[in-house]
């Protein structure tokens, strides 16, 4: 007996719409055996998915699936978790639709240090619409809208979720499913907003055009720009803008989160706690 | 409907699901041992299927069934099946298989 997935998935829609050796399906069947090993019963998960390859997500797992508009995955998990706190909320998104159309909804659910997990499958490219530049595209390749090389600088995604306010910020590759297992554990058992930078492959839509056209060509890449945290730190300085690091980047339960002081609030107004000062809110240093 | 077949089919390490498999070669490529290797096949998606060359080199590691995108490859559990240690001949199979360009060693150069 292997790992049992069924129970888990919607038999119906498999095999998955994804190219051969798409990095999503990996990222998919870690989040499952993460769910597993933490023993959340399915009905206490909500998984919102906005456009996108990442957005098929939501439709290949058997749990409550918000497929919702483009970018807007923060804002619909928001009000979901609002009315249901004690529910597992997870956003799905990819690095289009999180970073670029839906940046604004991203940094405000980093500020307010809501309880979602928020996944960004980020393959460099908007992938589903075949090649054109995403924020996180490197400078110097090919993409079907900058046809002579990309000029346009990179987002760092984990310096973005970190200078925003995220309690938990995390980078991961697909390369290593163990450590990415791992970290939606971590990610899903702490309570405030995480941030997972997963690192995915496009080798169709980025891939082909960049002389990188088979998955393993196209994971040896991001293996060659991405490094663990420890490695990182010891690199010298110039070299630290070339490669990312990977691990926890960071994680702060000091800081109270979202679904919590709302809470307060309402205790105040239904007359069950007497006062509520700054104090009760400010942020302990 | 496609099935999931996670359940043990018996007396072997590793088992395939041949609707899910769209033969990307990862399976292949994370194998330590040399237990894999991809062979044309004219019904599959790519026009190559995976197949188990070397079951009895199997060292359990769960690493193709961790890598594969479509819940296609799936290893038994280490209570059902006694597996094999690694060893240098493994090891060198694997180099030669990612040589021949994930293929089965007894198609050289075929791809």
């Amino acid at each position: 007996m292997a790992f049992n997935y069924d129970k888990y998935l919607r038999l119906e829609k498999m095999p998955t719409l994804w190219c051969w050796g798409c990095g999503d399906g990996v990222i998919l069947k870690a989040f499952v055996r993460a769910i597993d090993k933490l023993n959340i019963n399915p009905d206490d998960v909500c998984v919102v998915s906005g456009i996108g390859c990442s957005g098929r997500f939501s439709s290949y797992v058997d749990f409550n699936t918000v497929h919702t508009t483009h970018g807007r995955t923060v804002a619909f998990a928001t009000g979901i978790k609002l009315m249901n706190p004690d529910k597992y909320v997870i956003c799905v998104a990819g690095d289009g639709d999180a970073l670029a159309i839906g940046g604004n909804h991203t940094i405000h659910g980093c500020r307010r240090n809501i309880d979602i997990t928020m996944i960004i499958i980020n393959n460099f490219i908007y992938g589903l619409t075949n090649s054109q530049t995403s924020p996180t595209t490197p400078q110097g390749m090919w993409t079907v809208s900058q046809k002579s090389g990309n000029i346009d600088p990179t987002f760092n995604a984990t310096d973005l979720a970190i200078a925003s306010g995220a309690s938990f910020v995390a980078r991961e590759t697909m390369l290593d499913p163990k450590k990415l297992e791992k970290v939606f554990v971590k990610a899903l058992e702490h309570r405030g907003f995480a941030f997972l930078d997963i690192m995915s492959n496009c080798h169709i839509n980025l891939g082909r055009k960049n002389k990188m056209a088979s998955a393993m060509e196209n994971l040896g890449w991001i293996d060659s720009i991405t490094t663990p945290l420890k490695k990182w730190e010891a690199l010298p300085e110039e070299e630290k803008l070339n490669v990312f690091p990977t691990g926890i980047l960071k994680e702060d339960k000091i800081v109270r989160e979202y679904c919590d002081m709302y809470q307060d609030v309402i205790d105040f107004h239904q007359g069950k706690r007497k006062t509520i000062t700054q104090d009760d809110f400010a942020k302990k240093i | 409907m496609a099935s999931a077949m996670t359940e043990y089919p018996g007396n072997v390490p590793v088992w395939v699901n041949k609707d899910n498999c769209k033969a990307c070669d990862i399976c292949v490529s994370v194998c330590p041992s040399g237990v894999l290797g991809m062979r044309y096949d004219h019904t599959s998606t790519l026009g190559a299927m995976i197949s188990v060359d070397h079951p009895e080199a199997c060292i359990g590691c769960n690493e193709c069934e961790l890598s594969c995108p479509d819940f296609a490859i799936y290893v038994a559990d280490k209570k059902e099946y006694k597996f094999a240690k690694l060893t240098d001949d493994a090891k060198e199979r694997q180099v030669a298989i990612v040589a021949n360009n994930y293929m089965s060693l007894d198609l050289q150069g075929a791809k």
